[in-house]
């Protein structure tokens, strides 16, 4: 899978393992072999230690809400074309998203579909999972455990 | 390190200025700072601009012609950018150019021409000043940013939409006595909480407005300074600070550890402390960016700056107002702009030209613009003689 798959932007990095890691289910972090300092994203290179000595960990992907959001007013990227037909005012519901803390202040971002805004609360315990989209592209859901 | 003072201030209306481009809105705020200056262009030694985006100039010199249009070759000038901090980051660059001694006279210029593109590009645009390769794929908007520090400070501290609303109210109140104001209309409490939401918690009335506008300063050396004008304002204190690019790499998600790092190297500079600072324009970009600023600043303790707008503290009259021109939400927030037009205020303010927005005496000002989600964050402190 490209990155750009993920990344909507960009294609060329040296950590576009993430991506074929994700489709296959795991959640993957660097470690840097020198400092043992974890990143989430993951990072080719430590800026702790400034070595380039990195190796791939998965990280747990279960955790507790630190905050979220609803987003009404979306980017052009995810912007339904208005007024869908002449004289409508129909507007699809957006989705939210939110932040889990995983492990080690390690923080996953990714969208909330099957929960409404106004039951989400900081402090819910959910876990973090890869989704296919039907464009082909992969993105990340956070679901209620 | 040499004394600095502005010593001419001058600004454009700021609006949706479909009227006007980059270049010409900066012509408008030079020529108003020149006059108040009561010098000519050719007094100036070298000059600074600020401007954010290349996707809103469509172009890839926007400083380039606005140095062309006010005709200021062959002297120097270069382009500053911080994002939404990039007014203040040019006044800082401009500062250390007088500073160092490298010139006597600097013009700094901040600019951004937002409404050329449509409102879904403009927010796209800005979104990106987030983490475009990992925060991107979710959509995230600088509303959806600053939502999230809501969501997390209501969650800890139990501050609600009404004390965002206030701070909505304040702002707009104060915006219709500012000519230069984007939004000129006063607006109440359930006007704020019944707009459609943008980002939940956050609301249209809780949010800056995309706007086209310019700002000009120019600072001067203490020698130049005194000969020039009659009311210089010093700069005492400066702060520059940064942090993670990401919001999910903070401990914080309830404060801006920049603003603090920051605001105690300006403090410290100036030899102030936050119970010295009479009048102040902070970085509204979002309601809930101006609690979180009452408690970085010091103006409050963490976690209660909701009651410090409920209390009425941040209006004239009170405790330390703040935001008395209408801050970003209603005067209006062209991002390369605003830091400029901040600084002019807090001049306005200590040269008491504020009329009806006057806070009584004030000697110290102090501006704090946010760049990114606090990923840069510049304090400029002022005094006056």
């Amino acid at each position: 899978m490209n990155f750009k798959n993920f990344s909507l932007n960009i294609s060329q990095t040296k950590v576009s393992r993430f991506v074929d890691e994700l489709a296959a289910g795991k959640f993957m972090a660097t470690l840097c072999k020198k400092c043992g300092k974890k990143y989430y994203p993951p990072a080719a290179d430590c800026s702790h230690c400034m070595e380039s000595d990195m190796e791939w960990k998965p990280i747990g992907h279960e955790g507790t809400l630190v905050t979220f959001t609803k987003i009404h007013v979306p980017p052009e990227h995810f912007a339904v074309p208005q007024p869908l037909m002449p004289f409508s005012s129909l507007r699809l519901e957006p989705c939210s998203i939110g932040l889990l803390e995983v492990e080690d202040g390690l923080k996953i971002m990714g969208w909330i579909p099957k929960v409404d805004v106004k039951k989400i609360t900081v402090g819910m315990r959910m876990k973090a999972m890869p989704e296919i989209l039907p464009d082909g592209n992969i993105t990340i859901v956070l679901e209620m455990v | 390190m040499r004394k600095v003072a502005i010593v001419g201030i001058g600004q454009g209306r700021f609006g949706v200025r479909s009227d006007a481009s980059l270049r010409e809105l900066a012509f408008e705020a030079v020529k108003a700072c020149l006059d108040d200056a009561g010098i000519p262009l050719g007094e100036v030694d070298s000059m600074v601009t600020g401007i954010a985006g290349d996707e809103f100039a469509l172009s890839l010199q926007p400083a380039a012609q606005v140095h062309d249009y006010i005709g200021f070759h062959p002297k120097p000038n270069f382009r500053v950018e911080g994002a939404c901090a990039t007014g203040s980051m040019a006044l800082r660059t401009g500062m250390m150019t007088v500073a160092s001694g490298l010139a006597d006279v600097v013009l700094v210029v901040g600019a951004e021409k937002m409404t050329e593109v449509a409102t879904p590009i403009a927010t796209e645009i800005m979104g990106k000043g987030g983490d475009s390769t990992w925060e991107y794929p979710f959509g995230m908007t600088f509303p959806g940013y600053y939502a999230m520090i809501a969501n997390a400070h209501m969650a800890e501290y139990g501050t609600t939409e009404e004390q965002l609303a206030l701070v909505s109210v304040k702002n707009h109140y104060y915006g219709s006595l500012n000519p230069y104001a984007h939004m000129q209309k006063r607006i109440d409490l359930q006007k704020a909480l019944a707009s459609p939401v943008v980002a939940h918690p956050l609301k249209l009335y809780d949010c800056s407005l995309i706007t086209d506008g310019a700002a000009a300063v120019i600072i001067a050396s203490e020698e130049r300074a005194k000969a020039i004008c009659k009311k210089p304002v010093w700069i005492a204190g400066v702060g520059l600070a940064t942090d993670t690019l990401r919001l999910a790499d903070r401990k914080s998600l309830t404060s801006l550890s920049a603003v603090q790092e920051a605001t105690k190297t300006a403090y410290k500079m100036a030899g102030v402390g936050p119970a010295d600072i009479d009048v102040a324009t902070v970085h509204d970009c979002f309601t809930i960016a101006e609690i979180v600023a009452y408690e970085d600043l010091g103006f409050c303790k963490k976690g209660e700056g909701g009651k410090l707008i409920e209390a009425k503290e941040t209006y004239v009259g009170g405790k330390i107002p703040v935001n008395v021109d209408g801050g970003l939400k209603s005067k209006g927030h062209p991002i390369g702009a605003t830091g400029v037009s901040m600084a002019i205020e807090i001049t306005k303010q200590l040269r008491e030209e504020a009329g009806e927005r006057q806070v009584k005496s004030p000697e110290i000002g102090l501006t704090h613009n946010v760049g990114g989600t606090g990923q840069v964050v510049a304090i400029h402190i002022f005094r006056r003689e």
